[in-house]
């Protein structure tokens, strides 16, 4: 997973919000869960911001360069759908540069 | 006056206040009077008819009390006035009462401090009892009855009013408590409708307690709250009783003043005009303010506040009750700080001219020219810096206008290089400041609560005195007022701990609710992700953070802290401000202006004319927390908002309107035109931040996070807040705040 490592290279930030008990987030939970340590070791310069609140749909957010956002929701997506949309929207920052 | 206070109430949903017994609550009693209470030596000497048995009609007890049972077999039942209520064991009568939704009449009880039992106000009559009893101070008892509304309960007040008024000056007109006396409104209800007394009334020497209190003791009824406030709530041991019978004075024993940070609330709590407001005496009457329910923004707790204005003025600032935050009490500095609203005000869009000199301009031209030179600097040259007083939704315009600038620059006072505010875990105080009450083992880490946050210091003192909760202290020598022990200045001993050489890791190991508080201030060492891991180290071994308990906590410095790690407002590298071209101030007083280069252009954004405005080529006038809507969050993590007490001075506008306007003149307009916009843009970076008075608890406190390789340095933890009295723009502008540091603060 070689791109895991680019995500600081076309994000300038990355934001997970979820809910901190509503089953609907448990996926995104068990994902930051499972991979922040490893997001945060091959990125130890990206925010990646993860935020709670109750209530919340699981998302996803990235920011690009010049204040460009772009967001996926969570919702009914399993882990490796995450892991998979993650790498989408590193993929998009990498069009984005280009 | 009375309709705007009561709209000014209706404003605030009040889902996380808890209302408890308020002694200001008396206006609400009804006045009875019969034609037997006219002569009530011959009603008493009547032989009461039972009372009526049957159909009472419920009663919702008083200020919504409540009761709790601990264990339901505790439960007893007594009658108030034929009524029957289920308290539990050990409540005393007066409580019982409350419950059945009596007031009783009182000076000097109060539900927060001990019990005194000695102004007798509070007499009530118990069947089978030979005399009235002092309802606060005797235990409810199963089935008693007790009786409210008899002629012998109302003898008794009588008399004790008329033993009350009989020192007590007759200068309500000339008085600041008056139309907010207790003693005034009890006279009006329960007084005798002349006097007896011919005689001379006694008169006391005032007391010099400082620039903060005035007092005028000959009106002192010897009630001792404000005696057992400075001993159990603040902790000085200065007030006390001296002498007895007539010449009964509270005092200082020696000439000396109050040293304490929360002084300011004996003026609440006196019942009468002894102890008064000294600035804010003879300014004006209670019944000509406005009040608007607010939060104070002078440190991290986010006290409940009440401002009181007359017209565009700020009269003066109270507390609000809130249990899970202040209580009912506010630091002196949250009481004593908006003199500083009114002075070295910006009231104009000023640009620097040739000669140095500021000049005032419209605001589209000091726009155009902050656009263009905006435009004319690379994105990485520019800098934004938010201040300690900045409002959740003025720091995201200024991250999101400062993104499509294309520059990453943006970041908040107080918060250090690369700080990780990935996880909110990591940053607040997640035992809540509620909370701390069930921690039974405390280490604090380079903070001194003291001076950093009294209401949370407050609570640990109430924890440490109702449970005997141990104290372990890290940093540099200071100023407690409870028990503690100084366990090192450096985060060597923290190693120590952590490695389980030190003593103080059998007493955290061994706790049942260990609590650890880290110091904001540790946020700007170079070494803080060492030490936070260190800490994270104790915590594991220690057993600090449970399902059931989480005892991890940061206590952060300035009310825009916790909002702006939320929004990701943190500094990128050590260079951008030295390199900057353009940077960018929102109300940032306390950034190290020597670090900007000479040929850098500053815009200064904010109320004060502080320290950054001699740097600032731009200036651009904003509104003070007292005269706009805006989120804070506090460091607990619950989010509460301001109102609009006042109205701006001159020609100052909202921080996020200057920050949308400058927006669009620079030609990348963002999204957001209304407040409420605004948060909807807030709720897709850190939707808790929405979610008004409530506290979003963190989850992941013990996600597992990259190793660290760097060392923990020696350098001993510093002092954050050198001065409790002046910590930001509006209170080193304040008066009163230099008199207070002048007199008050230990050289
Ligand atoms: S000064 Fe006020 S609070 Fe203190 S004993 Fe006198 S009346 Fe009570
Ligand atoms: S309130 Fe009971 S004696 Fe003062």
């Amino acid at each position: 997973m070689a791109w895991r490592g680019n995500i600081s290279k076309y994000l300038k930030e990355l934001r997970f919000l979820m809910c901190q008990t509503s089953p609907a987030s448990s996926t995104a939970r068990a994902f930051v869960e499972k991979n922040y340590k490893e997001l945060k070791t091959l990125n130890p310069k990206l925010p990646i911001l993860i935020r709670e609140c109750s209530g919340t749909e699981p998302q996803l957010w990235a920011r690009y360069d010049m204040g460009v956002e772009k967001g996926i929701k969570l919702e009914g997506l399993t882990e490796e759908q995450i892991s998979k949309a993650l790498q989408d929207l590193v993929k998009a920052g990498e069009s984005l540069k280009r | 006056m009375g309709l705007g206070l009561l709209a000014s109430k209706a404003v605030r949903p009040a889902s996380r206040i808890l209302h408890s017994p308020n002694p200001r609550n008396f206006l609400l009693r009804t006045i009875v009077s019969k034609p037997e209470l006219k002569k009530p030596e011959g009603a008493a000497a009547q032989t009461q008819p039972e009372p009526p048995p049957v159909d009472l009609p419920p009663r919702t007890p008083v200020a919504g009390a409540r009761v709790h049972f601990d264990n339901p077999d505790d439960a007893i039942e007594v009658f108030v006035d034929g009524y029957p209520v289920k308290i539990p064991k050990g409540m005393t009568v007066l409580q019982a009462c409350e419950v059945a939704g009596v007031d009783i009449p009182r000076f000097c009880y109060h539900s927060r401090l001990s019990i005194a039992g000695n102004c007798r106000m509070c007499l009530v009559e118990v069947e089978k009892s030979p005399k009235p009893v002092a309802s606060c101070a005797m235990p409810a008892l199963p089935g008693m009855k007790i009786k409210t509304d008899t002629p012998v309960a109302k003898k008794a007040r009588e008399g004790v009013m008329e033993f009350l008024l009989m020192n007590h000056p007759l200068d309500c007109p000339i008085c600041d408590q008056g139309g907010e006396c207790d003693l005034q409104d009890q006279s009006m209800a329960f007084g005798s409708d002349r006097g007896r007394f011919t005689e001379m009334k006694r008169s006391v020497v005032d007391k010099n307690l400082g620039p903060l209190v005035k007092t005028v003791m000959t009106r002192c009824i010897q009630c001792t709250r404000c005696v057992r406030f400075a001993t159990e709530v603040a902790g000085v041991q200065d007030l006390g009783m001296l002498g007895r019978g007539s010449g009964e004075e509270i005092g200082t024993y020696v000439e000396k003043l109050m040293t304490s940070e929360l002084s300011g609330n004996v003026i609440d709590i006196c019942p009468v005009g002894a102890l008064t407001s000294k600035p804010f005496a003879f300014k004006a009457r209670n019944w000509e303010l406005k009040g608007t329910e607010s939060i104070d923004v002078t440190d991290a707790v986010g006290s409940n506040i009440r401002i009181d204005s007359r017209g565009p003025e700020v009269m003066r600032i109270v507390p609000r009750l809130n249990e899970d935050i202040n209580e009912e009490w506010i630091s002196d500095k949250t009481r004593f700080c908006y003199d500083g609203l009114k002075r070295q005000r910006l009231n104009d869009p000023m640009i620097r001219g040739r000669d140095g000199r500021f000049k005032a301009v419209s605001w589209r031209d000091a726009l155009a020219v902050v656009a263009e030179i905006a435009h004319q600097t690379k994105p990485e040259e520019i800098v934004g810096i938010s201040g300690r007083l900045s409002d959740t939704e003025s720091m995201m315009a200024l991250k999101d206008f400062l993104n499509r600038m294309g520059s990453d620059n943006v970041w908040c006072e107080g918060i250090g290089v690369n700080t990780n505010a990935d996880l909110r875990s990591g940053y607040i105080m997640n035992t809540s400041i509620a909370g701390l009450e069930k921690a039974d083992v405390f280490l604090l880490v380079g903070t001194q609560p003291r001076v950093e946050a009294a209401m949370v210091n407050a609570r640990i003192r109430k924890t440490v005195k109702a449970t005997q909760a141990k104290v372990g202290y890290i940093g540099p020598p200071t100023d407690f007022n409870y028990d503690h022990q100084h366990l090192g200045a450096d985060p060597q001993t923290l190693l120590d701990i952590a490695e389980g050489r030190h003593p103080f890791s059998k007493t955290i190991s061994n706790a049942k609710n260990p609590c650890i508080i880290v110091g904001g201030g540790v946020l700007e060492r170079k070494d803080k992700d060492a030490i936070l891991a260190t800490i994270e180290t104790i915590a594991k071994n220690g057993k600090v953070v449970r399902p059931d308990w989480n005892g991890l906590n940061m206590l952060l410095l300035h009310a825009a802290q916790t909002a702006a790690l939320d929004l990701g407002l943190v500094p990128r590298s050590e260079k951008s401000l030295e390199s900057a071209k353009f940077v960018y101030l929102m109300g940032a007083d306390d950034v190290n202006l020597e670090q900007i280069p000479n040929d850098a252009f500053v815009v200064y954004q904010g109320h004060h004319g502080d320290k950054s405005v001699y740097r600032a080529n731009v200036i651009l006038p904003a509104a003070a927390f007292s005269e706009k809507e805006g989120t804070y969050e506090n460091t607990e993590g619950c989010v509460q908002q301001t109102l609009p007490a006042v109205p701006t001075v001159g020609d100052a506008r909202d921080d996020w309107k200057i920050i949308r306007a400058l927006s669009e003149v620079a030609g990348m307009r963002l999204p957001y035109d209304t407040i409420s916009a605004i948060r909807a843009r807030i709720k897709t970076v850190a939707p808790n931040l929405v979610h008004m008075d409530e506290r979003e608890p963190a989850i992941f406190s013990s996600l597992p996070k990259p190793d660290i390789t760097e060392k923990v340095s020696k350098t001993p933890f510093g002092i954050a807040v050198e001065n409790f009295y002046m910590t930001d723009a509006i209170t080193r502008a304040s008066k009163i705040m230099a008199q207070c540091s002048a007199a008050l603060l230990k050289k």
